[in-house]
């Protein structure tokens, strides 16, 4: 009887609309009587501005209004804290009185905004915002966070303590001095992790309006309607009731859309002038205004045993907040996490800081910190297999945690945890032989002996949170209706989750109509409208399926004990609450930071031009463990666009700052890979050992096929070419400079 | 972004076009291809007063054989080069070069004109000209000029042309009998412009020996640079190793000065060029060996 909407690739709901260009994204929204907005940002990565004189701009032509500092009623934001003016100028208090979250009179990175322009038309705002005069002393730039740990570096946020250190965590377990004493090998090695921009189709844009109810309403793109909502009621010192948050169309948001951009500004000059008010960023804006990936420096000191058994790891990871704090906090809780990789290692020894400096923020990007933390793990790894004499995926099948290992934190992965099924089923469809050939010759070596093309694998394993840890108690909300008479006609689902470009929208309503026993036809789904509907949660930690199936169904059952009650229509709304998790204890890090992970590998060949330094990835065998498919082709979509994404990351992308500057501030410079230069092959193996907890069984997908990538590429360079490279992404020069070419 | 306002004419001839250009002189620009103009003006890099369109002058697009000379108009696409037959036949070396250039989107915009007079060091147009010694013909509204291609390109983003002049033409002698080509570059990502390219064309005489020999370098100083030096060092010789060799160190240490870029040094752009060197040297030669040598 039941119906099969699980595991069916049904098409997705909104592929009409956006293929035909009817969606109406961010940037295509307009109202009648509507003013542009432009935004005069710093510029300069760190400064007190002494004055501001917005005379001139409010003078010009088609100029409405120009706000400054002053204007802001509580003059701070922030996702985790509120450590971020609105606007930066001179006046030290929010006029409201209220918040004292920072000091507004330090710009502290590029992005960081002085003044808003509303106009008549947008070349109108622009011609204002540069009529506004600035005074700025400027002040010592911290570019490097190394520099930025020291005792004498002057500090960015003087008001939340004596250092810019602002994250510091520690994993304790086991004893890793003794450990070493009786390891057989040791592999220490330093890495460091670029800088990532998410590049999304969409730049920032939004307008904001009065509603029908007098709230001030933004619609522009986010993660989270609710989230969204709290940090622009709080800046307007704005109930939560007056303030709504809508999302249209959202062209892609990979984590960088978590924090405000344009919202709270957009909300304030609508609020005062109670008119519609429209912006849109450039793409350099874009670039320069929104946190990035977290650069990281990763220090490792790893023991095994002659046996191949794992036996210590010892790790200090350094990650460069940028100006603020973001989600650093969780985003390198993540890394301390992820930072033994998905392996059973009985002594660690993690220390995680997260530091301020004056580049862009690092942020929330997919992946969360677990990229960085496993180029280190997986490379560890691949470099203690070689010096072994092992076969890398056999060496990693002796150490994969299995159910009731424990992991870092000192406690084990919930069950069923799936290393060894990912693992296997990468080497099985790449069909992974252990090796026969002769190791490659070594640097030095590789100068003269190498011919102009060589070809190499490697193999690398992931590991990924779904849901939001450390003690937060994750829920999200759903609400059902079912309307008809003798048979169930038409159902409405209610849910804020936000359409960033993965499908969720399309398979909730297959989970609905799964719960309902219905056919996906006949779900209406009603979405992302903070005034309407109820708290789902951030579509990111891979886990709006797990979440918002779980309030899904919980509805649909509630729903249909009132449908068989007689109720016409049956209505009823949901609160799914997952699993408690704990925080981390302060010295030894003991916890359970997750109530459920999901398991990722991937294999690797590549071809190495000794020549040019050119990387070539000719093949990708991804295989990850979803729990179940709800749909399997957005979930190979996820796949594939995650290999080209984490392909970005590794080869071609390169994000340049210097001294607190982007240089790589446009996409003729930020070098995304196009078509041409992507894997040629991609071959997506999808996992399903089931989570007790999850709908259906469904773990979470989007950000798994990220995280092997760039250390499954360095360890087949160096099976190609011989040579470890410790630091990418693997640019041409990089490439020919550890060949030793240049 | 959008350009900043303009004055907008769609000129239906040359000679409407010349005569417009005369009348706004300096404030104007002549819009071909629009693949470097058109975002250059978006990012209001240039701001022109007034935009000369010369899509509608058909009498600058084609491709004609005259005599042994090949003539090709100012507005022929740039996926008219990669694909007509003429083209291939007479200039094989630019035949080669065509994929090179941008994407096919864009060479379906953009025109021959229209690179020559962008005059891009990084661009393959104006290495291809001195590489086959084309010449140029330029127009104004009282008469037209001819130019070696070396004469023509003046440094970075500049050439000979008075600002009242349109290049309507361009000529490609025949290549010499026992003449071998290569055209070789090194890009960041697919269809970017290069980091180091070159175009080599070798003449050999019926020995074997080199009998003229022509290297030609893109992204390697201020516009196309020819290693006049090294192609002399092949003059006379019976090619070899060593000498191909010599002449990479020569072009790679001294006859080039690449200015590197943020994701790229000047050593590596250095590296390159000796790569590129001895890779088209040898394909040239063994081309030029193909035909009808013994
Ligand atoms: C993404 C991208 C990648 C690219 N990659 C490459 C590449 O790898 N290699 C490469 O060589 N090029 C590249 N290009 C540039 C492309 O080849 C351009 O088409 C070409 O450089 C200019 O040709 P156009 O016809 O579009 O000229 P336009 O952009 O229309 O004009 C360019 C300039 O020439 C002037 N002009 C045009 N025609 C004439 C004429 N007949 N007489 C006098 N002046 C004239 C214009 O006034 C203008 O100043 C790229 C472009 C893009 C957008």
């Amino acid at each position: 009887m039941a119906s099969q909407n699980i595991g069916q690739s049904i098409p997705r709901i909104d592929a009409r609309s956006k293929v035909t260009g009817q969606a109406p994204y961010p940037g295509d929204l307009a109202m009648k009587g509507m003013l542009h907005m432009k935004v005069l940002f710093a510029e300069r990565p760190h400064a007190r501005v002494k004055s501001v004189d917005t005379s001139q701009a409010e003078a010009a032509p088609g100029v409405v209004a120009v706000y400054t500092a002053k204007d802001v009623p509580v003059n701070e934001y922030g996702l985790q804290i509120p450590d971020q003016p609105v606007l930066c100028g001179p006046t030290l208090t929010s006029p409201s009185g209220r918040g004292d979250g920072v000091r507004a009179d330090i710009v502290r990175f590029v992005g960081d905004q002085i003044a808003v322009v509303a106009a008549q038309t947008e070349v109108q705002a622009d011609a204002a915002v540069k009529l506004i005069r600035v005074e700025y002393e400027d002040l010592p730039i911290l570019s490097d966070p190394v520099t930025a740990m020291k005792a004498d570096a002057p500090i960015l946020h003087p008001d939340r303590g004596d250092s810019n250190v602002c994250v510091h965590y520690k994993i304790r377990k086991g004893d890793v001095e003794d450990a070493f004493a009786k390891a057989d090998v040791i592999v220490e090695s330093e890495y460091h992790t670029p800088v990532q921009e998410h590049a999304y189709l969409q730049p920032e844009a939004g307008l904001s309006y009065i509603d029908e109810d007098g709230r001030v309403t933004i619609a522009s793109g986010g993660q989270w309607t609710h989230a969204d909502r709290a940090g622009i009621a709080h800046a307007l010192g704005l109930p939560e009731e007056m303030v709504r948050v809508v999302y249209p169309a959202i062209g892609g948001a990979f984590g960088g859309r978590e924090d405000l951009s344009v919202q709270i500004v957009l909300a304030l000059a609508t609020w005062k002038l109670q008119r519609p008010v429209k912006i849109i960023w450039s793409r350099r804006e874009s670039i320069i205004g929104h946190g990035k990936r977290h650069p990281v420096t990763l220090k490792a000191k790893w023991g095994a045993t002659k046996d191949g058994k794992l036996i210590a790891a010892e790790n200090e990871i350094i990650g460069d907040g940028g100006a603020y704090m973001y989600t650093s906090n969780k985003v390198l809780g993540n890394s301390a996490i992820t930072s033994t990789g998905p392996y059973f290692i009985p002594n660690v020894k993690t220390d995680v800081y997260g530091v301020y400096t004056n580049n862009v923020p690092g942020a929330a990007f997919r992946g969360f910190g677990a990229p960085q933390a496993l180029y280190m793990a997986e490379l560890q790894v691949n470099k203690l297999a070689e010096k072994l004499g092992m076969d890398p995926v056999e060496f990693r099948l002796k150490n994969a945690l299995r159910d009731g290992d424990t992991m870092g934190v000192g406690t084990p992965a919930p069950n069923p945890c799936s290393v060894v099924e990912v693992v296997e089923a990468a080497r099985d469809k790449f069909g992974w032989k252990k090796k026969r050939r002769p190791k490659a010759a070594g640097r030095g070596g590789a100068k003269n002996g190498l011919p102009p093309i060589v070809r190499g694998r490697g193999f690398a394993a992931g590991f990924k949170n779904v849901g939001f840890s450390f003690g937060y108690q994750e829920n999200c909300w759903a609400k059902v209706e079912i309307h008809g008479n003798g048979k169930i006609e038409h159902v409405v689902l209610h849910h804020a989750s936000a359409e960033v470009g993965q499908g969720t929208h399309t398979v909730m309503i297959q989970m609905a109509a799964q719960a309902l026993d219905v056919p996906t036809n006949i779900v209406e789904l009603k979405t992302s409208d903070s005034a309407t509907q109820g708290n789902p949660g951030s579509v990111s930690a891979s886990r709006m399926t797990f979440m918002a199936g779980n309030a899904i169904k919980g509805a649909a059952e509630a729903a249909l004990a009132k449908w068989e009650a007689e109720e016409r229509p049956a209505i009823a709304e949901f609160k799914y609450l997952a699993p408690r998790t704990t925080h981390m204890d302060e010295e030894t890090g003991f916890s359970t930071p997750n109530f459920a992970y999901a398991y990722s590998a991937q294999a690797v060949e590549v071809e190495v031009d000794t020549e040019t330094g050119h990387v070539r990835v000719l093949r990708v065998v991804a295989a990850d463990d979803v729990g179940k498919a709800i749909n399997p082709d957005l979930v190979i979509g996820q796949v594939e666009g995650g290999v080209v994404q984490a392909h970005g990351y590794a080869v071609t992308e390169n994000f340049i700052t210097k001294d607190g500057r982007v240089l790589t501030d446009q996409f003729s410079n930020y070098l995304l890979p196009t078509i041409l230069d992507i894997p040629e092959k991609v071959e997506t193996v999808l996992v399903e050992v089931p989570d007790p907890n999850g709908p259906w069984g469904a773990r979470g997908v989007g950000e798994l096929p990220f995280l092997p990538y760039a250390p499954a590429v360095a360890a087949a360079i160096h099976d190609a070419t011989g040579v470890w490279i410790n630091e990418f992404p693997f640019t041409p020069e990089r490439v020919l400079r550890a060949l030793g070419k240049i | 972004m959008k350009p900043a306002p303009f004055e907008y004419h769609v000129p239906d001839s040359l000679e409407q076009a010349l005569a417009l250009l005369k009348e706004h002189g300096g404030d104007a620009k002549l819009l071909a291809g629009g693949q470097s103009l058109v975002p250059a003006m978006n990012f209001r890099v240039v701001q022109p007063g007034v935009l000369i369109d010369l899509n509608r002058v058909s009498e600058l697009a084609y491709v004609r054989q005259d005599g042994e000379n090949l003539r090709i108009g100012a507005m022929t696409r740039e996926r008219t080069l990669e694909i007509d037959p003429l083209v291939a036949k007479q200039s094989p070396l630019l035949e080669e070069a065509m994929p090179h250039v941008a994407h096919p989107q864009i060479r379906n915009r953009g025109t021959l004109g229209g690179s020559l007079a962008n005059a891009d060091p990084a661009a393959e147009l104006p290495v291809i000209m001195l590489a086959l010694g084309a010449r140029l013909k330029a127009r104004n509204v009282s008469g037209e000029r001819w130019m070696e291609a070396h004469d023509f390109f003046s440094g970075m983003f500049t050439t000979a042309l008075a600002p009242d002049e349109i290049l309507v033409e361009i000529e490609l002698p025949p290549d010499l009998p026992h003449t071998g080509w290569s055209f070789m570059e090194v890009a960041p990502r697919a269809g970017d412009y290069a980091l180091m390219g070159v175009a080599a064309q070798v003449t050999l005489d019926e020995n074997g020996r080199c009998r003229q020999a022509r290297l030609v370098y893109l992204n390697a100083g201020d516009g196309p640079v020819d290693a006049k030096e090294a192609a002399k060092i092949l003059g006379g010789e019976m090619p070899n190793d060593d000498v191909i060799e010599a002449m990479a160190e020569l072009v790679s240490r001294k006859e080039i000065n690449p200015f590197g870029n943020i994701h790229a040094s000047s050593d590596f752009q250095r590296h390159l060029a000796g790569v590129l060197t001895r890779k088209a040297l040898k394909q040239a030669i063994e081309r030029a060996g193909e035909d009808g040598l013994q």
